[in-house]
C-alpha cells in the first residue's frame, strides 16, 4: 500500500474499521469478525466477502447511499445486496474544492452526493477489481487479462479451478499499488446503474430500527438540553443554577457562550431542567428587529444604486429608453425555517488521550470537526456521522457542536446535547427573506429587449461562510442571493442582474436548493406577468425566450404535452406553468390548482428534470416528489415572522408544513436522459413549484401573486388539516 | 413505581406519572423506535397505540395509561412484517425515515377500524402527521396497498437486501 493511501485510510478510520467498530456499534450494522481490509478510498473488503463503501456524503433520506452501492456494485462485479455503505471520516479523498479557494472540506449539499462522486467512486471500484484479479492471476499462473469478477467472485474464463473470493485476496490485494489507469467496465455491463433499486435503509426505517443520533448512547452517556439566547449573539448576564438542579434528575447546569446547558441522568429529566432554568440574557442591538423593519430595508434596497453586479450583458439602460413599453414588479419571501422532523443533537465523548468522538447528523464534517477542535484546543477529533432525521442544509450547520464538547468535557463523561423543538426553531438557519424588483423593457411587438433584475436582502453567507469570514462592501454580492440568475438561458437582450446587501443579524443557512427558492419564483411569476401584459401564452413566450436553446426548449415541450397545456382542465380548475434551472439541471412543472374555501389546493403537478442521464430512477423520482411537496409547503403557508429580534414561530402550531391531505394526489415525474453531465436531483425540482401554483392561481384570481406565502382574500392556511387535528 | 404493558410486556419503572409516555418509552425502556419530534402533539412522530388507539405519546401522562395495552412500531408484527410496514418497503416510502414510524403506527390504526379506507378516511387519518421530505404521495398508495385496493402503484421488479 502507498503511504499516501495509507495516510488517508488512517485518517480516515478506515483502516482500522475492525477495532474501530465497536465504539460505533450502535450505528453500524453488525460483520463478521476478522478484519476489514480497504482496497481503496472508497472500497473495504469485510471478512465474509462483503464490500463495505465509504460514500464521502451523509444519508438524510436523500437516497445517495443506494446510488453509490448501485456504482460500486456495477463497477466492482457484485450484487448490490452485498454493499453496505457508510459516511467516511473527514479525508481528502472525500473532500470538495472550496468554493473561492476556500479549503477543500467533506459536506454534503449542492445536489453534488451522484454527480461529483459517481466519477471518484467508480475509479476506485475500478482499481480495487483489478487489484483483486492481479493477485487471482499472479496465484494461479493465469493471465490476468483473462479474469473477470461477477457476482463478488473473481474468475478464470476456462480454468474452473482458478476461482477466487474477495475474502481470499483481499489481503494480498491491498499490498498492491491502486493502478493509475484502470480500464472502467462498458456501460452494458451496469446492473444496477438505471435499475429500480430497494434502498438500503429502508426496511430498518419501517420498523423503528433505523439508530438517528437522537437514539444513539455511549455507556455511561448522560443528556445535556440547551437553552440558548433567544437573540443570536447575547450572551447570558444570569443563570441560576438552583432553579435547574432543583428537578429531579438533574446532575449540572454547564454555562456556554450563549446560553447554558442542564445536565441530567434521561433526556425528559435535562429537558424539564432546561425548562426550568431561570437564565437572563444581555440587551443587544438586535432586541428590536423585526419583519416589517427587514421588510422596510429590503425595500429601500431596490431602488437604491448597486454596485454588486452579478451579470451585466448589453445596454439595459438603453433599452428602456427606448422602450415601447415597460412591465415592473416588487416581490417579496420570507423567512423559512427548515424543520427536519428530527431535532437537532450530538453525542461527546473525551477519551484517554484527550482526542474527542463525536456522533451526530453531520451533513458538514470537516466543519463539525474543526470547530470541536478550535473549541477544546485539541487536534484529534473523529466525526462519526450518524443517518439524519432530514438535512435539507440544516445540518451544513455545527451551531451545536462546540457546546456539545464544552460539555463533555465539564461532565468527563460522554454527553448527548440536543435542542428542543423550540431551540431547533430559534437556531433552525433557515433561508433569508428577500425582495426582488424586475423590469423589462419590450419592443411594440412586445419582444423583450432588456430586463433587469435587483435583488435587496439579508445575507445567508454572512452568517455561513465556510472560509474566512466575509468583511461585506459596496461590491458585495451574496452568490446565493441572486443564485442562479447567471445560468439563465432566456435571450432577454440586455440582461442586468445586480444586488443590494439590507443585513441584520438573524441567523440563515442553506434551505433546500437555497436562493434558487426565490430566484425562481421571482423570475417565472415575472415570466407570466410579461405573458399577460402583452397577451400571449406563457408557454409560447418562454419558447420564443428560449427558441435558440434546442435543450431547455425540448424540457418545456415535454412538460407542456404531458401537462395538458392548452386543452380544457375541469371548470374551476387552471394549469401553472413554470421552469428554472439550478444544480446543472433543467426541470419544469406543470401544476394543476383550483381554490377552495379561500385556499389553494394543488390536484396534479407534471414534472420534468433533465439531469443528463438517471442513476437510480426510483430514488430520484422519489426526491422529485419530495421537493415538490416542501416547496408546495413554503408556496402555501412557510414563514417566519420576526419580532423582538427572533422568530415568533417556534413550533409547528404555528409554524406550518403542508400536511397529507394538502398534498398533491398526482405526481407525474419523467426523466429526459439527454446525456449532457450529470445534474442535481433533489434540489432542482423544488424552485419552480411555487412559481407554477402562483401563475396558475393568477389564473383563478386575475391577481398575481407576488408574495409568498400565496395569500388569496379568505385564504386559511391548510384549513382542512387544522380542522382535521382540532 | 409505575406499571406499564408494552408490546405485550409488563414493565415496571421507576418515573413521576405526569412523565410523558414518549419519555418513560425511551429513556427508561430504549424503545427509540418512537420518536421525539415537536412534543406538543403536533408532528406525529410519537404516535403509539395505547388501548388500539393512535396516540401522541409526547402528551400523555404515563399515569393516565393505566392497564390500557400500549403498541408501539417495535411491536407492531412480531417479526417486523405489518401489510404496511411491507407495503411502505415496496412502496420505497421512507426518506429521512424519522416520521415513518408515527406514519406507520397512524395508518395501523386507520387500518384496523377502517380496512377498506377511502382517500377522505386517509386524509383524516394520516393529516397529524408531518413529514419534512414529503413522502405523502407514497404513503398514500402505500396504505391502499396495504388495504389491498386499486389505485397502489404497480408491484416493482426491485433488487434488495430487505
Amino acid at each position: 500500500m502507498s503511504l499516501a493511501r495509507r495516510e488517508f485510510l488512517a485518517l480516515s478510520g478506515a483502516l482500522c474499521v475492525g477495532v474501530a467498530l465497536p465504539r460505533a456499534a450502535g450505528a453500524a450494522k453488525p460483520l463478521a469478525a476478522g478484519k476489514a481490509i480497504p482496497l481503496t478510498a472508497y472500497v473495504v473488503i469485510e471478512p465474509g466477502g462483503l464490500v463495505r463503501v465509504l460514500s464521502p456524503v451523509s444519508e438524510m433520506g436523500q437516497g445517495t447511499f443506494a446510488a453509490h452501492a448501485a456504482i460500486v456494485a456495477d463497477e466492482l462485479g457484485v450484487d448490490y445486496s452485498m454493499v453496505r455503505v457508510e459516511t467516511a471520516m473527514p479525508a481528502d479523498p472525500y473532500r470538495h474544492p472550496g468554493p473561492g479557494g476556500a479549503p477543500a472540506s467533506q459536506s454534503t449539499g449542492g445536489s453534488w452526493g451522484v454527480r461529483r462522486w459517481y466519477g471518484p467512486l467508480r475509479k476506485g471500484a475500478a482499481q480495487a477489481r483489478e487489484m483483486l484479479i492481479a493477485v487471482a492471476a499472479a496465484r494461479s499462473g493465469l493471465a490476468a487479462a483473462e479474469f473477470a469478477v461477477s457476482d463478488g467472485v473473481v474468475k478464470h474464463a476456462t480454468s474452473a479451478a482458478a476461482r477466487y473470493t474477495f475474502g481470499e485476496l483481499a489481503a494480498d490485494a491491498a499490498k498492491l499499488p491502486p493502478p493509475a489507469e484502470p480500464l472502467l467496465r462498458p456501460r452494458s455491463a451496469r446492473r444496477h446503474v438505471g435499475a429500480r433499486l430497494e434502498r438500503p435503509d429502508i426496511p430498518d426505517k419501517v420498523r423503528g430500527r433505523t439508530l438517528y443520533s437522537s437514539d444513539f448512547r455511549r455507556p455511561g452517556m448522560v443528556y445535556a438540553c440547551a437553552r440558548i439566547a433567544p437573540v443570536q449573539g447575547a450572551k447570558p448576564t444570569r443563570i441560576d443554577r438552583a432553579s435547574a438542579l432543583a428537578v429531579k434528575g438533574v446532575i449540572e447546569v454547564v454555562a456556554l457562550p450563549n446560553g447554558a446547558a442542564v445536565v441530567a441522568s434521561s433526556q425528559w429529566a435535562a429537558m424539564q431542567g432546561a425548562r426550568a432554568l431561570v437564565i437572563e440574557f444581555e440587551r443587544t442591538a438586535n432586541d428590536s428587529l423585526n419583519s416589517a423593519a427587514v421588510s422596510a430595508a429590503m425595500r429601500e434596497g431596490l431602488g437604491a444604486v448597486s454596485r454588486a453586479v452579478l451579470r451585466s450583458e448589453g445596454d439595459f439602460e438603453a433599452a428602456l429608453a427606448s422602450a415601447a413599453r415597460v412591465v415592473t414588479a416588487d416581490y417579496e419571501v420570507p423567512y423559512l425555517a427548515n424543520a427536519p422532523l428530527e431535532p437537532w443533537s450530538c453525542t461527546a465523548e473525551i477519551v484517554a488521550d484527550g482526542s474527542l468522538d463525536l456522533w451526530g447528523p453531520f451533513q458538514a464534517q470537516d466543519r463539525a470537526r474543526t470547530g470541536a477542535a478550535r473549541t477544546l484546543g485539541i487536534d484529534g477529533v473523529r466525526v462519526h456521522t450518524l443517518p439524519l432525521g432530514g438535512g435539507f442544509g440544516r445540518r451544513l450547520n455545527d451551531d451545536g457542536v462546540p457546546a456539545a464538547a464544552l460539555v463533555a468535557r465539564a461532565m468527563g463523561k460522554p454527553v448527548k446535547l440536543f435542542w428542543t423543538r423550540e431551540t431547533e426553531f430559534a437556531a433552525g438557519f433557515g433561508r433569508p427573506a428577500q425582495m426582488a424588483r424586475i423590469t423589462a423593457a419590450l419592443d411594440l411587438s412586445g419582444r423583450v429587449t432588456g430586463l433587469h433584475f435587483r435583488a435587496s436582502g439579508p445575507s445567508l453567507i454572512l452568517h455561513f461562510a465556510p472560509g474566512p469570514p466575509v468583511v461585506p462592501d459596496a461590491t458585495f454580492l451574496d452568490g446565493t442571493s441572486v443564485q442562479n440568475l447567471d445560468v439563465v438561458r432566456y435571450a432577454f437582450g440586455a440582461y442586468r442582474v445586480d444586488y443590494a446587501l439590507r443585513h441584520n443579524h438573524f441567523p440563515t443557512g442553506p434551505w433546500r436548493s437555497v436562493g434558487a427558492t426565490q430566484n425562481a419564483f421571482f423570475l417565472e411569476s415575472f415570466i407570466d406577468e410579461i405573458a399577460h401584459a402583452t397577451a400571449r401564452d406563457p408557454v409560447q413566450l418562454r419558447r420564443e425566450l428560449l427558441a435558440h436553446d434546442p435543450r431547455a426548449l425540448r424540457v418545456i415541450d415535454e412538460a407542456a404535452r404531458r401537462g395538458g397545456w392548452g386543452t380544457p382542465v375541469k371548470p374551476g380548475h387552471a394549469l401553472g406553468f413554470a421552469y428554472f434551472e439550478c444544480y446543472g439541471s433543467l426541470c419544469a412543472h406543470v401544476a394543476e390548482v383550483s381554490i377552495k374555501d379561500g385556499a389553494p389546493r394543488v390536484h396534479r403537478v407534471v414534472c420534468v428534470l433533465d439531469c443528463g442521464e438517471v442513476v437510480t430512477p426510483d430514488g430520484a423520482r422519489a426526491q422529485a416528489e419530495g421537493g415538490i411537496v416542501q416547496g408546495l409547503s413554503a408556496a402555501l403557508g412557510e414563514a417566519l415572522t420576526l419580532k423582538g429580534g427572533a422568530a415568533i414561530e417556534q413550533n409547528f402550531d404555528t409554524y406550518p408544513l403542508l400536511r397529507l391531505p394538502d398534498a398533491p394526489r398526482e405526481i407525474d415525474v419523467h426523466f429526459i436522459q439527454s446525456g449532457e453531465p450529470l445534474g442535481g436531483v433533489g434540489e432542482p425540482v423544488l424552485p419552480p413549484i411555487a412559481p407554477a401554483v402562483a401563475n396558475a392561481v393568477r389564473v383563478l384570481t386575475g391577481k398575481p401573486v407576488r408574495r409568498l406565502p400565496i395569500l388569496v382574500p379568505g385564504f386559511r392556511l391548510f384549513g382542512y388539516s387544522r380542522a382535521a387535528r382540532e | 413505581m409505575i406499571r406499564i404493558n408494552v408490546n405485550g410486556v409488563h414493565h415496571t419503572v421507576d418515573v413521576e406519572p405526569d412523565t410523558p409516555l414518549l419519555w418513560v418509552l425511551r429513556d427508561a425502556l430504549g424503545l427509540t423506535g418512537t420518536k421525539y419530534g415537536c412534543g406538543i402533539a403536533q408532528c406525529g412522530t410519537c404516535t403509539v397505540h395505547v388501548g388500539g388507539q393512535p396516540t401522541r405519546a409526547c402528551v400523555l401522562p404515563v399515569g393516565s395509561v393505566g392497564d390500557m395495552r400500549i403498541t408501539t412500531i417495535e411491536g407492531l408484527h412480531p417479526e417486523g412484517r405489518h401489510a404496511l410496514q411491507l407495503a411502505w418497503i415496496a412502496e420505497q416510502v421512507p426518506q429521512c425515515g424519522y416520521c415513518q414510524s408515527g406514519q406507520i403506527m397512524s395508518a395501523a390504526a386507520l387500518l384496523a377500524a377502517t380496512p377498506q379506507p377511502a382517500d377522505a378516511d386517509i386524509d383524516a387519518a394520516m393529516a397529524g402527521n408531518l413529514c419534512r421530505c414529503g413522502t405523502y404521495p407514497r404513503i398514500r398508495n402505500a396504505i391502499k396497498r396495504a388495504a389491498g385496493l386499486a389505485g397502489a402503484s404497480k408491484p416493482r421488479t426491485v433488487k434488495g437486501v430487505s
